[in-house]
C-alpha cells in the first residue's frame, strides 16, 4: 500500500498539475479595517461563483470565523434582493 | 406593546438595541407615496419609544430576483435604536403597506447606550429620502452625477479581484 504523500505525488507528476503554493491569508485578519457588512454587494461579490453559490475558503483563503462571517452577509443580501439565490442563465 | 415584551436576561436595564430595516417598495410609486411611508414608519418608530439614527433612499434599483412580479425595486434603509418589539410592530406596519413588497430588519449591536448615539436625521435629509436617486442603469451609462450606495468602482478601493483571485492556483486534488 502506497504512502498517501507517494499518491498525491504521483497524481501530480500525472496531471503535469503544480503544487499548490503558499497559503493565501485572511484578508479580513490582516485588514482590519474591512468590514464584512450585508449592505456592500461590491465586496461580497467576490466570494459568490457565477452560480451565486458561495466560493470556498480553499479558493478564497479565509479563515474559518470570517468565511462564517462572509456566508451570513451574503445570506441576508440574498434575502434582501441585493444578491441572487441562483443564477440559472435564463 | 413594545414596553409589555420580554427582553432576553442579556439586556442591561436602560440600554436598548441597534436596528436596521431595510424595505423595497413598487417602482412606480411616487414620491408622495414614499413620503407617506416614510412618515408613516417614522411614526410608529416615535411612538414605540424609539430613535431614528439614519434613513436613506438607495433609488430605483434593478433586483437580483423578481419579487411579487416586480423586477426593480426602490430601496429605503432606517437605523433606529428601540427595543424588539418595536420591530415587531415597524415590520407588521410595513407588511399591511401595499406598495411595500419587501422587507427585512437585521440587529446591529445590542446593549446601546442611547447617549452615544446622535441621529443624523434632520428634517431636509427626511423628506430628501422621497426621492429616490437616478436609476441604476442612467448611473451606468454616465448619464448621472451622484452613486447609489454600495457603489463598487470607488477609486481607492480595495482590490478583492485581484486579491482574491488574483493570484489563486489550481486547487490540487487531495485526499483521495
Amino acid at each position: 500500500m502506497a504512502r498517501p504523500e507517494q499518491k498525491d505525488a504521483d497524481l501530480e507528476q500525472e496531471s503535469g498539475r503544480k503544487k499548490m503554493g503558499r497559503r493565501k491569508a485572511c484578508k479580513f485578519c490582516a485588514d482590519e479595517n474591512l468590514k464584512i457588512d450585508y449592505k456592500d454587494v461590491g465586496l461580497l461579490k467576490y466570494f459568490i461563483a457565477d452560480r451565486g453559490k458561495l466560493v470556498p475558503r480553499r479558493l478564497t483563503g479565509n479563515c474559518a470565523k470570517h468565511q462564517r462571517e462572509i456566508g451570513r452577509a451574503v445570506s441576508r443580501a440574498r434575502m434582501i434582493a441585493l444578491m441572487p439565490f441562483a443564477v440559472t442563465g435564463n | 406593546m413594545a414596553e409589555k415584551r420580554r427582553v432576553s436576561c442579556r439586556d442591561i436595564p436602560g440600554r436598548t438595541r441597534e436596528y436596521e430595516t431595510i424595505f423595497i417598495l413598487k417602482p412606480d410609486v411616487t414620491n408622495e407615496v414614499i413620503g407617506t411611508t416614510n412618515s408613516k414608519i417614522r411614526g410608529v418608530l416615535e411612538a414605540g419609544g424609539g430613535t431614528l439614527l439614519k434613513i436613506e433612499n438607495w433609488g430605483r434599483r434593478k433586483l437580483a430576483y423578481e419579487v411579487k412580479k416586480q423586477l426593480k425595486g426602490i430601496y429605503i434603509f432606517f437605523r433606529y435604536l428601540g427595543n424588539p418589539g418595536l420591530v415587531e410592530e415597524i415590520e407588521r406596519n410595513l407588511r399591511l403597506t401595499d406598495s411595500v413588497i419587501r422587507q427585512y430588519s437585521v440587529k446591529i449591536a445590542e446593549n446601546v447606550d442611547a447617549a452615544t448615539r446622535t441621529s443624523e436625521v434632520t428634517d431636509e435629509l427626511f423628506a430628501n429620502a422621497s426621492v429616490p436617486g437616478p436609476d441604476e442603469e442612467a448611473i451606468a451609462t454616465g448619464q448621472a452625477g451622484a452613486r447609489p450606495f454600495g457603489d463598487e468602482d470607488e477609486e481607492g478601493a480595495f482590490d478583492f479581484e485581484e486579491a482574491v483571485f488574483g493570484k489563486v492556483d489550481e486547487p490540487t486534488r487531495r485526499g483521495d
